[in-house]
Parts: structure tokens; sequence; C-alpha cells
């Protein structure tokens, strides 16, 4: 068994499947052909910049897998299901590391700060790629996909990067809510943490108040259950909290 | 969609209709949501306002720096 991290960005359009659900796909079919194991999605916000061609929104999708295939088995499964799934308009590009590799990842991870803040070439992503020995490659149109999907590999290695894809449902709705304790939270979702917005870490016997939409983050190289502190009672936070992630 | 909406909300600069409000001002996003017959939901992971039917959780809100581009707006203009 071995460790990736694998990364896909600019896979849709307006009215298509998203980038997220695609990433998703690929981390289940990876994982389920080989027996191995698939991590969360997390999302990494890029650079908004006109110079870059987004479509809405500029953002990566990325996951980590275990497993016994070997890289030329998962990039083509991946790109297969990529290509199969992108939208035509759409620019898609996917990234491959072998986690357990020996590679520079200082380099990567500045080059995934720098695409928060900076606009980056194909170039630039592809002269990278292979000095670090990733596997990077484009799969329709102009192939911009590629910088956010090196990008997104640099900004997941960071660990304090990015939403996890997806909601966590545990009973609560709108106007349901639904008190569990932090033990029954990570139990039942796979999480690892729930902690506040500003940095504590909850026991497991404290108890916590969900409604609505519930969503995690990676924090700390952890996929973590924020939360705040309202009226004495620990609440999820909501989507306008978790922007900063 | 109503043309009122338009010259209230949004502004055309260099060709793109920007939200005149930017940033986390979610009651007027909210607000030109609600009137607007073009709002589709974006996927749910790139939502960031917790009332679903607001511009910034709309397909056609393009991000930019200080705020967003409508291009709903820009297409039925054209037409």
């Amino acid at each position: 068994m071995k460790n990736w991290l694998i990364c896909i960005d600019d896979s849709d359009d307006i009215g298509t499947k998203g980038t997220g659900e695609i990433a998703e796909e690929i981390a289940h079919l990876l994982a389920n052909m080989s027996g191995g194991h698939a991590s969360f999605v997390t999302r990494h916000q890029l650079f908004v910049h006109p110079d870059i061609p987004y479509t809405s929104h500029n953002s990566a999708m990325c996951f980590a897998l275990h497993s016994p295939l070997t890289l030329a088995e998962i990039h083509q499964h991946a790109v297969a299901h990529l290509v199969a799934e992108s939208a035509p308009a759409a620019d898609p590009g996917i990234a491959i590391l072998d986690v357990d590799s020996h590679y520079d990842v200082a380099a990567l991870m500045d080059f995934g700060r720098r695409a928060k803040i900076e606009v980056i070439t194909k170039a630039a992503a592809y002269a990278l790629a292979e000095q670090l020995n990733i596997q990077l490659t484009e799969h329709g149109g102009t192939g911009q996909g590629v910088i956010g999907a090196l990008a997104g590999l640099g900004l997941r290695l960071m660990g304090s990067d990015g939403r996890v894809k997806g909601q966590i449902k545990l009973g609560q709705f709108e106007d349901v809510s639904l008190e569990l304790s932090v033990a029954d939270i990570l139990e039942q979702t796979g999480l690892d943490a729930v902690m506040s917005t500003d940095k504590y870490r909850l026991v497991l016997d404290e108890r916590v108040q969900l409604k609505g939409k519930v969503k995690a983050v990676y924090l700390d190289h952890q996929f973590v259950l924020l939360v705040h502190q309202e009226a004495e009672q620990w609440r999820n936070a909501g989507k306008q909290a978790l922007q900063a992630y | 969609m109503e043309l009122n909406l338009v010259e209230h909300a949004f502004e055309l600069k260099d060709g793109c209709w920007i939200f005149k409000a930017g940033l986390a001002q979610y009651s007027q996003a909210r607000q030109v949501a609600k009137l607007c017959t073009c709002f589709i939901p974006d996927d749910e992971d790139e939502q960031v306002d917790d009332e679903p039917r607001s511009c910034y959780n709309c397909q056609y809100r393009r991000w930019m720096v200080a705020g967003f581009e409508c291009l709903a707006l820009r297409h039925f203009l054209q037409k």
C-alpha cells in the first residue's frame, strides 16, 4: 500500500457536475477497485483575478488515497473518469503525488501559497511538477486546470487550508436542531476533532448543538468540525464563518 | 430580469456587471436574489451564505477580488 495525494481542477462549467463531485467519485472509484481507502475531499480556494479564466469561482479539489495501485493505474482510471465527467467547455487538469517519495515539500507548498495570491502560468506548473516528479496532466480545453491541480497538492500538504467537500448529515435540519456529544460526532462522521473558531479543542464529553448545514474544514492536518459558542452552548459554525478556509 | 434591479444593485464596469454592495453584504445579496428570475444555486461546496437564495450562492456570480460579476446579467442584456 502506498500513500497518494490526488488533486483536480477546472472540470466544471455553469450547470454541470461540480469539480468536487467528480473528485469524490474518483476517490471512491480508486478506493473501491483496490481495497484501499480514500480520505475526505478538500476544497482549496485559489486566486480570483481577471487574468485567470475560471468560470465563477477558482478552487481545486484534493484527496488522499491509501492504495496498492501503481501510479500508472491511478492515472489511467482517474483520467478516464475525469474526461468522461468534465464539462465540454472545461479545462481540466490532474496532479498525482507519491507522498512517500522524496520531493521538495516546501517548494510545493510555496507554489500553493502563491496560487492564492498571484497569477501563475502553466509553464511554471509543469516545470515544478517535473522537478518534484509529480504526474501533472491536462485533459481538454486550455488545460489551465493543471495550475490549480498542482497548487491544491501544496495547499493540502500545508495542513490548514480548505473546507471539506459536502455536508455532515446526522439528523439535523434547517429548523430541527440536534444535540450530540463530541465523541458521538467523531464516531458518526469520521472527523478527527471538534474545535472552536479560536482553536479551542473540545473534549469528548462536551456537547454541541447542530442545526442547518454542517460543514467541516481542514485544520492542523485534521478534518475538523468548527463550532462557536452562543449563550454558553456550542453550535456548528455557519458558512460565513467557514469562508476563511 | 427587472431592469430596476439591475440599476439599483449593479454597475457596468469594463463590460462587466458588478454587484455594487461588494463582499459580505448578505442582506443585499439575498434581497436581489429573491427578485432575480435567473437565480440558480451553485454547488453546495461553493456557497458562502447560510441563506440559500443569495447572489453569493448563485452559479452566475463570478467572484472577483472585491466582489462579484453577474454573468446572468451579461448574457441577459446581450440578447
